[in-house]
């Protein structure tokens, strides 16, 4: 596992000049999200999965994990678009209370639990739309 | 490794059978507990200089596996036994020449290529005997059950390794060529035929003769190997020496495996 780019272990010897990083994500248990647990250097997707399970599953730490060819990760990093230098506080909920009004509009709706959404959103990983 | 711990969950079932039954799954037993045991410490010694750190905790998690698969058939053992001896005495507590494990395991740890090579013909032959389990004996079957589901990922692991090395340049495929024909030569000794294998059959302990599981195996070896232009391991004849006579590397290895416990005879660990 490294945070750096594949060129450090190229230095060690080995097979290192094929290795790229794979991004690994775990889920803890079925529904959870799904979160960074770190990464793995792997020749190729297959191998990829199979060291990102035994860093990351072989404990039964994990229902599920996403390995995620770095290359292929967009990064979006740039300060000017995530952290505007003018007074954003206007854009904050601070000091606004929704939890009242949300359950009040909630037995309104004869809605319980605000997990529409949440629940459709796919957190598998599979790959839908085409064949399975 | 500790190996103490025995449930007593199979005690009814082994009371209950009559001595040669008991004999011919002793046997059983202490085959395929020896194979897993001693691959599975061979595998061990790439902990540290595998070629790389995550195949090096691939490599060492899985041998960690085989040696639970051997703890785990070690206790079943020890249960059908009944003499007095636990798991760690059947494991620890015997010369070389007493294991029974295959020739196939007998080999050398040597270079990666070669300890593929080794994994690979025995983890398909595994699951060729682990599916020649019958449920004569309820608590193999339950344990087969489970043990299958693991290997699952070891072959998965050396199959990707195989197709990696075969097609991984001329080197790599050279040194695999060599290492498969010096492994296959030996592979088939998984399915030595056991003394007690009629018994084993009639019990339903078994469900197919050892000689039915090799040709599964071939089959199976046939489906990955041929199109890698790989060559198919000999077919040789069973013979008792297929489980004895075993190499100087198994009784260096041996020497180290049981190093610990001969330290300090009779040591509570």
């Amino acid at each position: 596992m490294t945070d750096q780019p594949p060129a450090d272990r190229a230095l060690e010897g080995g097979p290192a000049g094929t290795l790229e990083p794979y991004e690994v994500f775990r889920q803890e248990k079925e529904g959870g999200p799904m979160i960074h647990g770190g990464n793995v250097l792997a020749p190729d997707a297959v191998l990829a999965v199979h060291y990102a399970r035994e860093m990351f599953g072989r404990r039964n730490e994990s229902t599920r994990l996403w390995v995620v060819r770095r290359a292929d990760v967009h990064v979006l990093d740039d300060p000017d678009l995530l952290d505007p230098p003018l007074d954003r506080s206007f854009k904050k909920p601070g000091g606004y209370v929704m939890r009242d009004k949300l359950a009040a509009a909630r037995g309104k709706a004869g809605t319980s639990k605000p997990g529409a959404r949440a629940a459709a959103h796919d957190t598998t990983g599979r790959r839908t739309g085409g064949e399975a | 490794m500790t190996l103490s711990k025995v449930p007593s969950a199979a005690r009814e079932a082994a009371a209950k059978l009559d001595a040669p039954r008991r004999d011919a799954l002793a046997e059983l037993l202490l085959t395929m507990a020896d194979d897993e045991f001693v691959g599975g410490f061979m595998d061990s010694e790439w902990t540290g200089i595998a070629p790389i750190l995550e195949e090096d905790v691939a490599m060492s998690s899985i041998a960690q596996d085989e040696l639970g698969h051997a703890k785990a058939l070690y206790e079943l053992l020890a249960e059908v036994l009944d003499d007095g001896r636990d798991a760690d005495a059947i494991a620890y507590d015997r010369e070389p020449e007493a294991y029974r494990h295959a020739r196939l395991l007998d080999l050398p740890r040597g270079d990666w290529a070669d300890t593929i090579a080794r994994r690979f013909l025995y983890e398909l032959a595994d699951e060729a005997r682990l599916a020649s389990i019958g449920t004569g004996y309820g608590p193999l079957a339950d344990l087969v059950a489970k043990l299958r589901r693991e290997e699952r990922y070891h072959r998965m692991h050396v199959v990707a390794w195989v197709e990696r090395l075969a097609n991984g340049g001329r080197i790599a495929r050279g040194r695999l060529e060599a290492a498969l024909a010096v492994a296959a030569a030996v592979a088939p000794t998984v399915f030595t035929r056991l003394d007690g294998e009629p018994e084993l059959l009639r019990a339903g302990i078994l469900s197919r003769p050892l000689a039915a599981a090799d040709a599964a195996w071939r089959v199976d070896l046939t489906r990955i190997l041929v199109p890698l232009e790989l060559a198919l391991p000999p077919t040789i004849e069973h013979g008792p020496e297929g489980r004895a006579g075993h190499s100087d590397a198994f009784r260096w290895l041996w020497r180290e495996f049981t190093s610990v416990r001969r330290s300090e005879v009779g040591a509570a660990w």
